[in-house]
This record gives C-alpha cells, sequence and structure tokens, in this order.
C-alpha cells in the first residue's frame, strides 16, 4: 500500500482489533515476548512456591528491577 | 522469552494428559485479542492430587523429564502454596501455575472456552473472567488491563 493522507488523525483509522480466540494471537504474543532482549530478567530454573499471587508479583518486579 | 512452538507442546502435553487448567493472565489476554508484550505464561490448575500428577507428567514430558517439577505438588497447591512459579531449564521464561487468586477465584470458578491452537484444544479464560481476575488487583498493569478488557468487549462495570 502507499502512501495514504488524512485531514486529522481522527481520520485515521487503527489496526482493526485482532479477532477473539484466533489462534494467530499466540503466535503474535510470543513474537512480541522476544522484546524481553532489551530488558533481560534474570532467572534461575526450578520452582519457587508463593503464599500468593501478590507476594508472586512483588518478588518478580523485584528481579525485573535488578 | 516464549517460544509459540513450545508453548503449543506444553498445551498438547496438557491435553494428552488431561489436565484440568485454564489459560489466565496476559497470554489468555492475547488468545481474547489483546495482544501485549508478555514474560511469562500463567495457568489456573485444579489442585488435587491426581490433576497435579497429570501436571507434572506433562511438563517432563516437554522439558526432558527435569527432576525440578517434582516439586510441584498438590499438597502446597491445594494447601499453603497456591502460586507456584517453574521455570524450564532453559530459562528463557517462566510459567505461573495457580490454583486460586486470593479468596474470591478457584479452578472451578473459572469460565472458559476454547481456542485451537493448531490441531491442540487449549483453554482459555473469558473476557469476563480475565476482567473480574485482574479489576481489584494492586498491581497497576493488572487494572489497565482489566479496563481494556471491559472497553474491547463492552463489558458492564462490575
Amino acid at each position: 500500500m502507499g502512501v495514504r493522507k488524512f485531514r486529522s488523525v481522527e481520520e485515521m483509522k487503527g489496526q482493526p482489533p485482532l479477532r477473539p480466540l484466533d489462534p494467530e494471537n499466540l503466535r503474535i504474543a510470543c513474537a512480541l515476548s522476544s522484546l524481553e532482549k532489551l530488558a533481560p530478567v534474570r532467572r534461575s530454573p526450578g520452582v519457587r512456591k508463593f503464599r500468593s499471587v501478590e507476594e508472586m508479583s512483588r518478588q518478580r518486579d523485584r528481579n525485573a528491577a535488578r | 522469552m516464549m517460544d509459540f512452538g513450545e508453548l503449543r507442546r506444553i498445551l498438547a502435553a496438557f491435553e494428552r494428559e488431561g489436565v484440568r487448567y485454564v489459560l489466565v493472565g496476559s497470554m489468555a489476554m492475547a488468545a481474547q485479542g489483546i495482544v501485549r508484550a508478555t514474560r511469562d505464561a500463567d495457568f489456573f490448575v485444579a489442585p488435587d492430587e491426581d490433576n497435579v500428577a497429570r501436571l507434572r507428567r506433562a511438563l517432563k514430558s516437554v522439558f526432558d523429564d527435569d527432576p525440578n517439577v517434582d516439586e510441584i505438588t498438590a499438597a502446597d497447591l491445594g494447601g499453603d502454596y497456591p502460586a507456584v512459579e517453574y521455570t524450564p531449564p532453559h530459562e528463557r521464561y517462566s510459567m505461573d501455575i495457580l490454583s486460586r487468586l486470593g479468596e474470591a477465584f478457584r479452578y472451578e470458578d473459572l469460565e472458559a472456552e476454547d481456542v485451537n491452537v493448531e490441531g491442540v484444544r487449549a483453554r482459555v479464560a473469558t473476557p469476563r473472567m480475565l476482567y473480574r481476575m485482574k479489576k481489584d488487583t494492586v498491581r497497576p498493569q493488572d487494572r489497565l488491563d482489566a479496563e481494556t478488557i471491559r472497553t474491547r468487549f463492552g463489558l458492564k462495570d462490575e
């Protein structure tokens, strides 16, 4: 597609929303997850156990900040 | 970093072993058409002995019989540790295995629907379920997600 011109931002339609339950959506999400290379998170293999999801989230945020 | 082929293998292993699970979190949002960068995959599971044994078999089949998987137990998930993080040996991502969310959500409470991932049946939380799970949490990202889901699917504010 070539150049398209608009008189205002409001005229510009964004990308159409993705169709729910389209398996291609998961492929896109996985591709986007490669962005993590820009800000790698330190992980170590194994199992960690938490008393709540909130506790798990706090630990994850701390790891991401390192 | 999650690889689509590996995600599909995990889902296929869950299906083969008959794991009772629901994909939740940002990967479920993606399945519902709201895609954002995510680092991991979250699975809500039924925490009974039989199901957790199925879960372990499935994960071991994908991750070369990783002995760490044996630490995922029904006693923990059904007891004091309803949130378990598993990082495979390759360390590229982790997955969260959840059995309850506060006092509000247990596996039996989840609404889910199927998505066919290249021949594999995956169970994914419905938009309404994802909205409910995210709207009252303390994380700003979750509240943002909840509002995005509510707007996108025209859900009523609850």
